[in-house]
């Protein structure tokens, strides 16, 4: 047995597909390529997969993980080519590799945000300066938390009528969703409700800031 | 992706429906084709996605060389009102273009509560809804499907309707219309050609005229129309396209799962049922070539579940050797093989153990009515004794979970045939106490009672519905008596089945109603939270259209109806007789033993697969 780790970018069209249907479209391209996948040995089989650190419908990826077995020794030197020929459209898989780093240590997530037609930087800039309490909710219910205790590193610009954030989040076990910077931007009053807004995960990171595979 | 288009997706429910860019969507490049064709389905995705019909004829299509066929679903009022919001007209799934560029649009018809739907969509399209308003070639809009077979109610708002199955016609209209744009036709010289191809009802070149009682007094065909329209079949069904892969939807749909069938028409001659009759005749693929496709499809789509389609697929001859050939490649690699509509009276409980191998689900029956009386009266030939045979062997085997599927409002029915129904339902409960394996897990049985729908072009065309009144009156009887420990019912409200029975034998003073009810808001009248049969009421007053006239009222031995100039291939004459022989409790042994001379047999000239 061999236990895989993918890494895929999640474009247009596929960037609305949700995460549990995320799962099954996968399982679904495992069997189309013909990959030896391990099944679970329950009730119900079903090829064992796992997205190591869920994304929200809607959002773009160009860095997304999944790990599943196969019962092959090594990695299939065609496996890459073989799944992306098998994927829905905006799915495309940029490395495989041996599943090796528990999924715990994905600590961060490096995220661009791009609110369109407004031009707010400065403004951002200096309400980050200042604490920023948005009202998080989560299963465990919701309490008031200070954006800023989420964000390692940020950079603002403008670029044509657009702001641009590029920031660090804190993900693992108490993960900070980045509409709530939205929505914190917009409880400071310096977005307008309904700004267009474009999520895209960059890439997936470790406690050190570097690249988690 | 245009940027309206991801706008709208921000604020709606299940976005990846209207995204496309699924497995196995066909996207061809707009310089080399020269036939676009949006195949219209006028009800939500999930639902859409799951017929195979409609998988069929896109592959069809899309195999042709020059066309490109692209797929269209109503929205729901959420993305509806996001669309509308942002100016967003209809497009098509695959290249995003508006439908309205399309030189065909072609409309499946499945239910009669689609129709509003099809409005919309054309609305949303900015194509006008009347066929006399669109004078122009393009785009051309025409409509299959099975309400086809009483398509009057709609007939205005299509060019061309085609009767029967379209695999045999639709490359035909694309041939056509091609020559047509190339000759540089009118509109009107296209229709008239078309017109005598069989299968293509053209209905702007049928006058209907109106007798004082409301009734139809004629139907006139116009400019060398022919006076009946047949239904257009594939004759060797064996050797009919069949795709070598479907579309993988990327979001949960109804059916998600790989299909093959097995057969179509069905030998039962069940009198209520427009399947049974407008779908013969009865034609059978061989189990080389079930196999083939099914492993194919396997291959090409990932899916884990193969179903095996039909009309009652335990008819079919050689399900066994099938299933267990199937079965014997699948089993391994963790495929299910799914057997939707199985009879009680030949089910067989080594196939369903053989079958569900890998997962096991439920046992679903129909028996239809609730006293052997009325099952003759529907020729439902369904013996109580057999479905509790099955009950029995079943739960010897482990199976607890029995769902039953009734309907009220039968023609003939009495009180005591609705308490029959609870009846059974006691039975099958003490059938499980009996002979159940394993009684400590229990018994779910779950009933479930539709009302009864007269349909066109079946024995059952000539009763009315029964009033609402009658119907409540009904239900409410159902409920006190299905009051039983571990049994579970579901009763649809009147309200939509009234409007199924209008629409179901309606005529063509319907269409401005349809409007109406469009305009009043109605567009996913299939969905109860959608559906308010008050916008239709008052569209109904608007329009001075009796809705009891079409949807309560018995119709005349001699009456015509409004579709007796569609000719499915069963005879008028051999569904009189079935009625009559309905009201006599005669049931009709099925085709199996011996050909009933029903008429199908006139549109292949080969005798049924029974």
């Amino acid at each position: 047995m061999y236990k895989v780790r993918i890494a895929f970018q999640k474009d247009e069209p596929a960037c609305y597909i949700s995460h549990l249907d995320l799962m099954k479209a996968l399982q679904r391209s495992l069997r189309r390529a013909g990959l030896p996948a391990r099944y679970s040995e329950g009730f119900n089989p079903h090829i064992v997969l796992s997205i190591l650190v869920p994304l929200s419908t809607g959002y773009r990826s160009r860095y997304e993980l999944c790990d599943f077995d196969l019962t092959c020794d090594g990695l299939p030197p065609d496996l890459v080519p073989r799944l992306n020929g098998a994927l829905p459209s905006g799915l495309t898989v940029i490395r495989a590799g041996q599943a090796v780093r528990p999924a715990a240590q994905a600590a961060l997530s490096d995220f661009e945000i791009i609110w369109h037609g407004v031009r707010c930087a400065d403004a951002m800039e200096s309400a980050l300066k200042n604490q920023l309490t948005v009202e998080k909710r989560s299963k465990r219910g919701s309490r008031q938390v200070d954006i800023r205790d989420y964000v390692r590193l940020y950079t603002l610009c403008e670029q044509g009528g657009d702001t641009v954030c590029r920031c660090v989040l804190k993900g693992g076990e108490d993960p900070l969703n980045p509409a709530y910077v939205t929505q914190a931007m917009i409880q400071e009053g310096i977005l307008p409700e309904g700004t267009p807004v474009t999520y895209t995960r960059c890439a997936i990171l470790d406690e050190n800031g570097k690249e988690f595979f | 992706m245009n940027h309206q288009l991801a706008a709208c997706l921000e604020h709606v429910k299940k976005p990846s429906r209207y995204a496309g860019g699924e497995y196995g969507a066909v996207v061809k490049d707009r310089q080399s084709v020269d036939v676009r064709f949006a195949l219209c389905f006028p009800e939500l995705y999930e639902i859409g996605m799951s017929h195979l019909g409609s998988k069929i004829l896109y592959g069809l299509l899309n195999a042709m060389d020059g066309v490109w066929c692209e797929r269209a679903y109503a929205p729901y009022t959420d993305m509806e009102r996001e669309m509308r919001a942002r100016g967003l007209p209809a497009y098509a799934l695959e290249s995003g273009d508006p439908l309205s560029d399309f030189d065909i649009l072609g409309f499946t018809l499945q239910y009669e509560l689609n129709y509003t739907a099809v409005l919309n969509m054309l609305d949303m399209a900015g194509i006008p809804f009347y066929a006399s308003q669109r004078t122009s070639l393009t785009p051309l809009v025409v409509a299959g499907g099975p309400c086809v077979y009483n398509c009057e109610p709609v007939a205005d708002f299509f060019d061309i309707v085609l009767i029967g199955e379209g695999e045999e016609s639709l490359p035909e209209l694309i041939q056509l219309y091609r020559e047509a744009r190339a000759s540089g036709a009118s509109k009107q010289e296209f229709l008239q050609r078309a017109a005598q191809i069989q299968g293509f009802y053209v209905p702007s070149m049928y006058d209907v005229s109106y007798n004082a009682d409301g009734t139809v007094a004629a139907v006139t065909p116009k400019n060398g129309a022919p006076e009946m329209v047949r239904k257009r079949v594939v004759k060797d069904f064996d050797k009919a396209y069949f795709p070598d892969r479907f579309i993988v939807p990327s979001t949960d749909i109804v059916f998600d799962r790989a299909m093959v069938e097995l057969f179509r028409g069905c030998r039962r001659g069940c009198r209520f049922c427009q399947a049974g009759y407008t779908y013969r005749p009865i034609r059978a693929k061989s189990p080389e070539t079930l196999k083939k496709q099914a492993r194919r499809l396997v291959e090409t789509t990932g899916y884990d579940e193969v179903s095996l389609t039909s009309l009652s697929s335990s008819d079919y001859p050689h399900l066994e050797a099938l299933c267990e050939s199937l079965t014997a490649d699948f089993e391994p690699r963790h495929i299910n093989l799914a057997l939707p509509s199985l009879r009680a009276d030949n089910f067989n409980l080594d196939l369903m153990e053989n079958v569900q191998k890998v997962r096991k689900s439920g046992l679903t029956f129909a028996p239809e009515a609730g006293t052997q009386r009325l099952r003759d009266v529907i020729n439902k030939n369904l013996r109580e004794e057999d479905l509790q045979n099955a009950c029995r062997v079943a739960f010897g085997a482990g199976y607890n979970s029995v769902k039953l599927y009734f309907m009220m409002g039968l023609p003939t029915e009495t009180d005591e045939d609705l308490l029959g129904i609870a009846s059974i339902a006691r039975n099958v409960l003490g059938n499980f106490r009996e002979n159940a394996s394993n009684r400590t897990r229990g018994v779910r049985v779950s009933v479930g009672v539709a009302t009864f729908v007269p349909k066109a072009q079946t024995p059952f065309q000539w009763f009315g519905q029964i009033d609402r009144q009658e119907i409540v009156r009904r239900q409410q009887l159902l409920m006190d008596s299905l009051k039983i420990k571990n049994v579970t019912y579901s009763l649809h409200g009147w309200q939509a089945s009234f409007l199924e029975a209008v629409l179901a034998r309606g005529g063509r003073r319907l269409a401005p109603v349809i409007e109406g009810a469009w305009r009043r808001g109605s567009r996913l009248d299939g969905w109860d939270e959608c559906f308010d049969l008050n916008r239709w009421l008052e569209a109904f007053e608007e329009c001075g259209v009796d809705p009891a006239f079409y949807a309560n009222r018995a119709l005349g031995e001699h009456e015509i109806t409004p579709w007796d100039h569609i000719f499915s291939g069963v005879t008028k004459q051999y569904l009189r007789g079935e009625y009559e022989r309905s009201l006599r409790g005669e049931p009709t042994p099925d085709c199996k033993a011996g050909c009933r001379n029903c008429g199908a047999l006139s549109l292949t000239g080969v005798k049924c697969d029974v």
